[in-house]
Parts: structure tokens; sequence; C-alpha cells
């Protein structure tokens, strides 16, 4: 999935046979009994069972994320050590000071762990507070505008690569073994190695070129928005002058397995049966392919999509480390540097929430796509 | 490779007059041959060895050590001296390069090997054995696969500080899982292979099975994989470091030295630049050396097997 970034994590397999999933098992044959004429929102107007089929993956996704935040706690309250965050400081305090200062935040270590998580999950899921730092600062109020941050960021992110990926990937499996094909599948594997930080600071390194050559700071390399702005259109202008090399550095990373699998996945299906029928038929070889060929060959990426929104995450992690957003990212660097608990909990949950919401709209996308996939 | 001992009657075949006119190749000699086609791979191998060459033998070229702070020359640009130039405590760049490539290298092969066979035992033992113990394997991986393995990692990593044998560890095991997954779907139809029956009727016990006779057939996945989790743990690690929740100062590793060159990259731009070609290099040999492995043991592939014989 893997996943590039990284990046990381990126996670890279050797993938023989791409079934991603259990219900998308043979081949699709858009000309099918189920399917007579290309069916647009398949079973979204024939009662509601796609509806209910989201709910249910819905529903195995939320308890995803309870299960992934609760683990998280676990190994977080286990592996930071809030008490160091208070024995740098002068006067120097003892252990049971430190403890004692820690009661109110939940953070007190003679409370066994289990009392301590019951306090944060029913604080979580009665009032929807996700506790205290060591020192005190609601994790609330400080996720609140990170989420925002860094959820407009992998959103962007995603799409763009999802677009960029595909897109590419049609241009040039259309052109197999042409001038563009190689050149792009060159420069895409080689991107497939460059790790995010490499990656973000290149894309720094050429927004300040950029800016020293055109004489005009267009493009922001640090922060997400100019503190001196005002007014509506300049602030929208501004905060679109710091999103662009971000966004570019993440797109460059998670482009790149898009247009691979893609290609490959496009090669087997342009040449495949249904797509010369349907050339038989009068289409174009344009037409088969984009309604043919890259319909069926969508089904196995959309799924992908989900998977890779981990990777796309820990992209942003350090995107947002070396550009110096505000986001929920670097926020989780702070909490782990400052033995914040419940800070890198809740950023946890957010990338699984993120996960989860890929996941949930890939499973529409695959319903859309494939009228075979009989939502029972 | 399974031998017939006894002579039993020769099964219809369309390949054997083909046989006959030319010496059979072994199967490793036809894998080495396709290989040896391929010259991305080849130069994917050069670069990878060159790499290492200079990772063990670098530090003889120059009189510093990585740790020697040389405070006549703080933040040069590459001289005669200071072949990649000196950071802000003067330190040599060029033996910070050398320590810190052998650093990656050695976590990076130690744990795609691990991987390997952890993934390998747990996806071909998963498959095997079904049912209940198939089912809770797979929850767990995909559970593993889309919870922000990352983070989990960096909360683990920090804790134990920066050793890289601990480092290694961590990697290891929040990385077995797509893999692990891959090797399942191809277990699930390797147990049902006459083979692996027989080898049942014949009271084989099923960990052995699962040792002797699936694990061997998904070698050629596995040797890929190998490979190109090499590429992905350098990456990770090199993440994790740039954060500062891998190997950590005074210990030195490419992902360290692209954290220490990120500040100052207009300023300084050695700092970063050495290091990030050397992450490039490393990982772009191997995804090299993993592709033309992969074009060799491909059965599909057409390049050596049929093309070969002149």
């Amino acid at each position: 999935m893997i996943h590039k970034s990284a990046a990381a994590s990126t996670e890279r397999v050797f993938l023989p046979v791409r079934k991603h999933h259990d219900h998308a098992q043979t081949r699709h044959t858009p000309a099918g009994p189920a399917c007579g004429h290309r069916c647009r929102i398949p079973l979204l107007h024939e009662g509601g069972p796609m509806v209910r089929h989201v709910m249910r993956k819905a529903a195995g996704w939320l308890a995803m994320i309870v299960v992934a935040t609760n683990v998280t706690y676990v190994l977080a309250a286990w592996f930071l050590d809030p008490r160091s965050n208070y024995r740098g400081l002068r006067p120097v305090r003892t252990e049971q000071q430190i403890d004692h200062a820690l009661t109110p935040y939940n953070l007190d270590p003679r409370v066994p762990l289990a009392v301590r998580w019951w306090h944060w999950f029913s604080d979580v899921v009665l009032h929807f507070d996700w506790g205290k730092s060591p020192v005190g600062a609601s994790v609330n109020s400080e996720i609140g505008f990170r989420v925002l941050v860094s959820g407009q960021l992998v959103t962007a992110a995603t799409l763009l690569s999802v677009v960029a990926g595909v897109a590419l990937s049609v241009f040039t499996a259309s052109r197999q073994y042409g001038w563009w094909d190689r050149i792009t599948q060159l420069v895409s594997v080689f991107l497939f190695n460059v790790p995010a930080a490499v990656a973000a600071l290149a894309v720094v390194f050429a927004g300040i070129w950029l800016n020293q050559h055109l004489g005009w700071r267009f493009l922001y390399v640090a922060g997400e928005a100019s503190p001196t702005v005002s007014g509506l259109w300049p602030t929208v202008a501004d905060r679109f002058q710091h999103l662009i090399l971000p966004t570019l550095s993440l797109t460059v990373l998670g482009y790149v397995g898009y247009h691979l699998t893609q290609r490959s996945l496009l090669l087997d299906s342009i040449n495949s049966d249904f797509v010369r029928t349907a050339r038989a038929t009068g289409l174009t070889r344009a037409q088969a392919i984009r309604r043919h060929a890259l319909r069926a060959s969508l089904i196995p990426t959309a799924t992908s999509v989900a998977f890779s929104i981990p990777a796309i995450f820990t992209g942003a992690v350090i995107t947002e480390t070396v550009f110096g957003w505000n986001g929920m990212g670097q926020y989780f660097v702070q909490t782990i540097a400052k033995n914040d608990v419940h800070g890198a909990v809740a950023v946890a949950a957010f990338g699984a929430a993120m996960t989860a919401i890929g996941a949930v709209l890939a499973d529409v996308a695959v319903v859309l796509l494939d009228p075979r996939v009989r939502v029972s | 490779m399974a031998t017939t001992v006894t002579p039993l009657p020769e099964p219809l075949d369309p390949g054997a007059a083909n046989r006959a006119l030319a010496p059979r190749l072994g199967s490793g000699r036809l894998y080495l041959r396709r290989f040896a086609r391929n010259r991305g791979a080849l130069l994917g191998v050069a670069l990878f060895v060159l790499l290492v060459l200079f990772s063990v033998f670098g530090s003889l070229f120059t009189r510093f050590a990585y740790t020697d702070a040389d405070f006549a020359a703080l933040t040069q640009p590459p001289s005669a001296t200071h072949y990649f130039g000196t950071n802000q405590g003067g330190n040599d760049v060029y033996a910070e390069a050398v320590h810190g490539l052998q650093r990656s290298l050695v976590i990076a092969v130690s744990v795609s090997v691990l991987t390997i066979v952890l993934a390998a035992v747990i996806g071909a033992g998963a498959a095997y054995f079904g049912g209940r113990v198939e089912k809770l394997t797979l929850m767990v991986i995909h559970f593993l696969l889309v919870v922000p393995s990352f983070l989990i990692l960096a909360l683990i990593s920090h804790h134990l500080a920066g050793d890289w044998r601990v480092l290694i560890l961590v990697l290891t095991v929040f990385g077995w899982m797509s893999t692990a997954r891959v090797v399942w779907s191809l277990s699930t139809s390797l147990r049902e292979r006459d083979y692996v029956l027989a080898a049942e009727f014949m009271g084989v016990r099923p960990w052995r099975i699962v040792m002797r006779h699936i694990i061997p057939n998904l070698g050629s996945l596995l040797i890929v994989n190998l490979t190109l989790g090499v590429v992905a743990t350098v990456l990770s690690e090199t993440a994790l470091s740039f954060l500062g929740f891998g190997v950590q100062t005074p210990d030195v590793s490419l992902g360290t030295m692209l954290a220490d060159g990120s500040g100052t990259i207009t300023s300084a731009p050695w700092l970063f630049g050495y290091p990030a070609a050397l992450v490039v290099l490393l990982t772009v040999s191997m995804t090299l050396v993993g592709d033309g492995l992969r074009d060799a043991f491909d059965p599909t592939s057409t390049s050596a097997a049929l093309r070969g014989r002149r």
C-alpha cells in the first residue's frame, strides 16, 4: 500500500495478482446482464441497498477507529513519561509533587492504567473531550484548527494524486512504449524512490529559486498563512499561495503509485475482448478506452486509495515539519517530544478517521464503477 | 526442485524434442541469464555494490572520523581536506556520509530479511491452517495495515531512544503485513496443490509442510520483495530519523543528516545534497535490482527463455 511515503511506509510490494476486494474478483464485463446499458448510478435509485451496504462498511470502519485509538492510548500511556516534563523544572520537585501536579490531567502514574483509560475513554465518548496535555493545555483547542489545516492538505494531495496518476496512466497506456510513456515511467520510478523529506526539501529549494527569478514572492515555503493579511479574497489568495508547495510535494510522492499500477492494469484491459467488442460496436479508440477499459481497471485502484492514505498521512507529517505548518503532523511530533499522551492519541484517531473516510469513499466508488457488485 | 528417482513412463511432453537439441538449462542459470540481459538491473547491481564498498572502505580515504569536530572549519563547502564539506559543528560530511550510509544499509538489509521471514511464516501458516487462525491473522494484518502505524512506530522508537538495534526490531514488527498478505493470497492456491496433499497423506507434520513445501515455492516472490523491502525500510528509517524518532545523536544515519541539512538548504546546500543523493542512489539501485529479479523470475517473461537459444 502502502503504500508511497514513505514515503515511507510506504508499502511497496510485488503484487502479481491484484485482488484487493472480496467481491470484485471476476473480470468486469460492461455488457453483462446486470448492466445492459451503462447504468451510471446502479442501485441508488432501486430502493437503497447501496446506502445500506455503505452504512455497514462505515460501521466496520468506525469499530476500527475505536480499536486503533484505544490501542494507541495504551501504547502512548505506556511509552510516554509525562513526569519527565517536570523533572527539569526549577525549583526541583519531588516525585510526589510531580505526580500530584499530573493528577488533574488524568496522567498520574500512580493511578492504574485501566482507571486512567476509563476516565479518558468516557470523556471522549460522552463529552468529546480528548483530555489535557501534561502542562494543562486542552487537546481539543489544539487540534480544532489543526484538523482543518491537515485535512485540506491530505485531501487535496490525495485527490490530486489520484487524478494526476490516473490521467497520466491513460495518456501513457494508450501510447505504450512511446517516448512519453518511457519518459514518464522513468520519472515515476525515480520519484517512487525519493524519501518524503528529500522531496519536500527539493520542492522548497525549487520554490525559493523560482521566487528569486520571478522577483516576486509568489510561493511561500513556511507556515500555512500570513498573519498580516485581512479581507476575504486576500486571505483566500494568501492561503492558496501557502498551500501550493506542500500539496505539490505530497502529490509528487503520491501520484506515482497510481500512475504505475493503473498503467499496467489499463494495459491489461485495453487488450482484452470486451474493449475489442466495444470498438467493434463503432466506438473510437479513445471512447473505448475511456468508457470501458478505464472503467473496468479503475476498480482495484479505487480500493487501493484507502490503503494509501496512511502513507500520505505519513508524508504529511514530514511535509508539515519541513514547511512549518501548524497541522496534525507537526503537532504529533511535538506531542511525542513533550510526552503529551492525549495529544498523540488524538492525532492517531485523526489518522485512522482519514483512512476510514477514504475507505468508505472507495467503497462507494467501487459500487458506482462495478455493476456486478451485488451489495448483499 | 523435485527429482524423480524411479523411472516413470515418460509423459507426453511437447518440449522434449527441443530439449534434446539444446542442453537443458538449470533454473538458476536461466534466471541469471535473464537477469543479466536487463541493463537496468545490472546498473542497479553495480550501483549497489559501489555503495556497499563506499560504506565499508570509504573511511580509509579520510583522516576524519564522523565524531571528530574540526573547529577550524565550520560550515565549509567541499574542499580537498573535507571532500563533502563540513557542518555547523565542524564534522566532516564525507565521514558522516560513510558512517550514515553504513548505518542505513545495516538497518535496511536486516529489517527486510527479518520482515520477509516473518511475512513468509505468518502468511503461509495462516493460509495452510485456515479456519480461525486464518481469519484472526487476516484481521490483525488488515488492522495493522490501516492503523497509522508510522505514528505508533514513532511513539515506540522515541521511548527506546535511538538505539539502532531497537529500530531494527520496531521497523520489523510494523513492516511485515503487506508482504504477509501477498504471501497469504498466493499460499491459498498452493495449499490445494497435489504435492501438498501428497505430503499430508504421507503424514508430514503441518509446520513442516509450510516450511518445506509452501514457502520454497514462493521463493521468487520473497526474493523480489526482499529487495523492495530494502527500499521501503530505507524510506521509513529516513523519515523516522528525519523527525528525530529514529537514529539519534551522536549516532548518524542518512536520515539524521537530511534533518541536519534541511535548515540550511540555501546557505549550505552540501549538507543536504550529499546524503540526499546517497539515499536516492541506494533506493533507485535496489528498485532496479528488484525489477530485474521480477522479470527474471516471472514465468510469463519471454526474454531469455524463448529468445535465448541461437
